[in-house]
């Protein structure tokens, strides 16, 4: 009798401590848990470059959203692969949740990439690609379709005298490769119109250089095809400083102040833009649904836009040509 | 109905106590969470409504705040467009002596402005005739880019001197000058003309606007937004990922919104909308509001809640343990009595019960019960009594006829041969007899006594069976007082001389000894007769109730009167073998008489 009302007691008891715990426990917050850690290795930090600037403030915006502590580094210049792999290699020692790399070389960085996910830690891939399918996620332009978008546009541009000179980039980087196939299939049967491809390793004067020479040894060249934002401002120069923007068309790559200036001007016709901010952004983001463990996409195309001159100002276009440089992007990128 | 059943069952096996405190606590459980939810619910829908209003009014001191920002730009605004200086200057003749006077005036007055508001990007004013300051008078107009062209201008056109305040745009009217921008312009009237013929414009950089939208945070993850009639945006903290179409906006829901907010979900968190609309500038004020953030304290509350329930659901257990326990206190006092009353126990119970309720009137009841049942034991007692008087009375009444009429007999006899001295012991011994046996209806009497009857008894019979029987009387005199039932001896005795002796060939002896061992008293009858076989022994109080005319109700009365006077484990124990005598062993106890005796 005594005990079983002992034992009725205990029951009360412990109910009601199980009620408080519950509810105790139920009201608790979830912790939000300490930031990622990932380390973008880009291909250039130079702050004149407003496509890997954009890239980058894209990927610390998204940083911010996504609780990411976000490191950049990057290379001097844009094809020194060599320094980027000892950045690599930096990054891999501090065992980061994730690694953001933008490869230099198609095939040179590939064994620090397989070096990355031999170290067991989330590779996503921005704006370029290596020779080896090992990232876990790649996020840049359909290269192949900005390419066709430049060939579809120069094809109307284009009757049989035409001759048409490629000014690309770094040769070997997946990026050139890439647009330039794409080119050459928008350019469709026109594609024999190319008499010249010639490539700047990112670098103004020699875009410059090289342009001018071959207009000097073609005086007949009426289209050039330039692959980046190097190559269409160095080849626009050549041809500004030639005065043969009436003759020469030049459909550009990117959009840096100095380009829109020249698109604006008449001596570039038209431009295809990237969107670097998204990929640097959608980068970030597709590396913390890995590192979660959440649904992701191998191969994020962030799309690609032909702007010509007249259509400069409309509401959608200005919107991706020009960065909105408001307070908060401000504090981002600095 | 089954579950009805059930349920009940369940009741069934539980005791009562236990069923009220469970019924209790299930139920103050229930209604506990019934009220706190309904109240966690009230006190959400008044924090939400409370929030909401905290926020609208947020949103309207921010669009007011807004609104006299436009003010005072547009007070510069007309400022310099009434400016006589700028007047002078431009519509002026050109060949004016004052020309490069005025532009000095005016660049001096423009870098004040400028000086004093770091949130405008440029300013300037432009003739028709391409005639223009900018800034600091260094910038240049676009070549490639007229202002005809631009929306901004057109709408100043027609605002034909008023102000007009654009959306967000790229400002690309100046040379290498390419800066989103919220554009305040008007057009100036030539005095000569009456024509529009110049415009002044102030580039509104975002950095007042995002102080203002910024100032009165909605919480931490809150923000303020704005948005122009045509619903474009003009400002929004996370601008730049709008424009690159990373995320979007409800802008289409606050557009076609009748009320001045709603409610919707915002990428999985659910939020507020709260706009407010300025007159002034067309444009709309919109605060998101994260309704976890509104409702902050909701977990705190929560937990305030579950320890009111909990304290409150553990003070109604121990209310309800008393409750149950005072209501099952009598039934609980109740059913002790009854175990006891089971056990055999009458005496102490009497259940002390006062009140009204149901279970004091079962207890009274009860009390009744157990009185009603003690008069009628008392009654058995008393009958069961007068009924041993009555078969005592029958006894004697049994053994006084033939006993009588053979020693009158004997007597007739004796007298005929004069033995005059043996008729006087014989005749005085019948007399004593006879005396004792009619004395008194007393059950009980003295071993004393009782010897003096059975020696006259025997006296009387050793006389008539002269050759055949011998006594000898040792009681020890202490145990003389003691009490005993009456007439146990004799019917023994009797026992003995008319089956024992009566066929034995010679002369037997009847022994009859009384001692005291201890707490008892234990006298022996032995006599030297022809004894029993087994069988007779073990069927010796057999028929008892059968055979009335037979010696065996003799003893079956004395083994029965003995039982129910001292209990089972008093009364004769008979020992006997065949031809060699039999001893009976009469064992009382020593305190005389107990049992069923009041």
């Amino acid at each position: 009798m005594r005990n079983k009302k002992n034992l009725l007691g205990r029951l009360m008891i412990i109910i009601i401590m199980l009620s408080i715990f519950i509810i105790i426990f139920s009201v608790k917050n979830v912790d939000k848990g300490k930031p990622l850690e990932m380390v973008y290795i880009s291909k250039s930090v130079d702050e004149k470059n407003e496509f890997w600037m954009a890239l980058i403030s894209g990927a610390k915006m998204s940083a911010k959203e996504y609780n990411v502590n976000l490191t950049v580094v990057a290379p001097s210049y844009e094809a020194d692969y060599e320094e980027q792999n000892k950045l690599i290699k930096e990054a891999i020692e501090k065992k980061p949740d994730a690694i953001l790399l933008s490869p230099s070389s198609y095939t040179e960085t590939t064994d620090m990439a397989e070096e990355i996910k031999r170290n067991e830690i989330k590779l996503v891939l921005i704006d370029s690609t290596i020779n080896s399918n090992v990232a876990d996620s790649i996020v840049s332009t359909g290269n192949y379709v900005a390419g066709e978008k430049m060939g579809n546009y120069m094809r109307t541009l284009i009757n049989d005298d035409t001759k048409i000179v490629v000014v690309s980039h770094v040769k070997g980087s997946s990026t050139a490769i890439e647009r330039e196939t794409g080119l050459r299939n928008g350019l469709g049967k026109y594609e024999d119109k190319i008499i010249d491809v010639v490539f700047c390793e990112s670098k103004y004067d020699k875009a410059y250089n090289l342009t001018k020479q071959l207009i000097e040894e073609h005086p007949d060249i009426d289209m050039i095809a330039a692959l980046n934002e190097y190559s269409s401002v160095g080849s626009a120069k050549a041809v500004k400083e030639l005065g043969l923007e009436k003759e020469v068309i030049i459909i550009g790559f990117d959009n840096s102040i100095e380009e829109v200036k020249l698109l604006e001007e008449g001596i570039i016709n038209g431009i295809v833009i990237q969107k670097p901010f998204n990929m640097g952004y959608f980068g970030v983001e597709q590396a913390v649904k890995a590192v979660k463990g959440e649904k992701y996409v191998e191969f994020l195309d962030c799309g690609s836009e032909l702007i010509t001159k007249e259509f400069m100002y409309t509401d959608e276009n200005q919107k991706m040509l020009f960065p909105f440089i408001g307070r908060q992007f401000r504090e981002v990128i600095e | 109905m089954i579950k009805g059943k059930r349920v009940s069952k369940v009741f069934q096996y539980l005791n009562i106590r236990t069923s009220i405190l469970m019924s209790f606590s299930i139920l103050i459980l229930i209604t506990l969470l019934v009220i706190s939810f309904i109240a966690i619910r009230y006190t959400e829908n008044i924090v939400k409504n409370n929030s909401v209003d905290y926020t609208t009014k947020i949103i309207k001191q921010i669009n007011n705040d807004i609104d006299s920002y436009i003010v005072s730009m547009d007070n510069i605004s007309t400022l310099i467009a009434k400016d006589s200086e700028v007047q002078e200057y431009l519509f002026e003749d050109e060949g004016n002596k004052n020309y490069e006077y005025y532009k000095q005036r005016i660049l001096r007055l423009f870098k004040t402005v400028r000086e004093t508001r770091e949130d405008i990007g440029n300013i300037a004013i432009i003739d028709s005739n391409n005639k223009y300051i900018i800034n600091d008078g260094k910038d240049e107009l676009s070549e490639y880019v007229s202002i005809e062209d631009t929306s901004w201008y057109k709408n100043a056109i027609l605002k034909n001197g008023e102000t007009f305040i654009s959306s967000s745009h790229v400002q690309n009217v100046i040379k290498d000058n390419y800066k989103w921008v919220i554009t305040l312009c008007r057009t100036l009237i030539s005095p000569n003309t009456n024509e529009q013929e110049g415009v002044f414009f102030i580039d509104l950089n975002y950095n007042a606007i995002s102080d203002l939208c910024e100032k009165n945070a909605l919480g931490k993850k809150g923000y303020v937004f704005i948005i122009d009639e045509n619903g474009n945006i003009i400002y929004h903290p996370k601008q730049q990922l709008i424009y690159s179409g990373l995320i979007t906006e409800n802008i289409e829901m606050i557009m076609n919104s009748e009320e001045n907010y709603f409610a919707t979900d915002l990428r999985g968190d659910s939020c507020v909308y709260t706009f407010s609309k300025s007159e002034k500038t067309g444009w709309t004020v919109v605060g998101v509001a994260y309704m976890d953030e509104l409702i902050k304290n909701d977990n705190e509350m929560i937990l305030v809640y579950g320890i009111v329930i909990s304290v409150i659901l553990g003070l109604a257990i121990i209310i309800s343990m008393a409750i149950s326990k005072e209501i099952t206190k009598p039934l609980e006092i109740l059913k002790n009595s009854m175990r006891d009353v089971e056990k055999g126990d009458f005496k102490t119970v009497n259940i002390d019960a006062t009140g009204e309720n149901e279970v004091v009137s079962l207890s009274n009841s009860f009390n009744i019960m157990i009185s009603e049942i003690k008069k009628l034991m008392r009654q058995n007692v008393y009958e069961q009594k007068q009924k041993r008087k009555s078969e005592i009375r029958a006894l004697q009444a049994q053994i006084n006829p033939h006993f009588l009429y053979n020693t009158l007999d004997s007597i007739i006899w004796m007298s005929e041969c004069n033995k005059t001295k043996e008729v006087v012991i014989m005749t005085s011994s019948l007399a004593k007899l006879l005396r004792e046996s009619i004395s008194n209806e007393e059950e009980f009497t003295t071993i004393k006594r009782e010897v003096n009857y059975i020696n006259s008894y025997l006296t009387i019979q050793k006389m008539r069976y002269k050759d055949k029987l011998e006594f000898k009387l040792e009681i020890e005199e202490s145990i003389y007082s003691v009490k005993i039932i009456k007439l146990i001896l004799q019917p023994i005795v009797e026992n003995a001389i008319y089956h024992g002796i009566k066929y034995k060939e010679g002369k037997s002896l009847i022994l009859i000894q009384g001692y005291d061992c201890g707490s008892e008293i234990e006298i022996i009858v032995k006599d030297t007769g022809v004894g029993m076989d087994k069988y007779q022994l073990e069927h010796i109080f057999d028929n008892c109730k059968k055979s009335e005319k037979s010696n065996g109700v003799g003893i079956c009365n004395v083994q029965m009167r003995l039982n129910l006077t001292y209990g089972k484990e008093y009364g004769l124990i008979y020992e006997s073998k065949k031809s060699e005598g039999t001893t009976v062993k009469i064992r009382i106890p020593k305190r005389g008489e107990i049992g069923y005796e009041e």
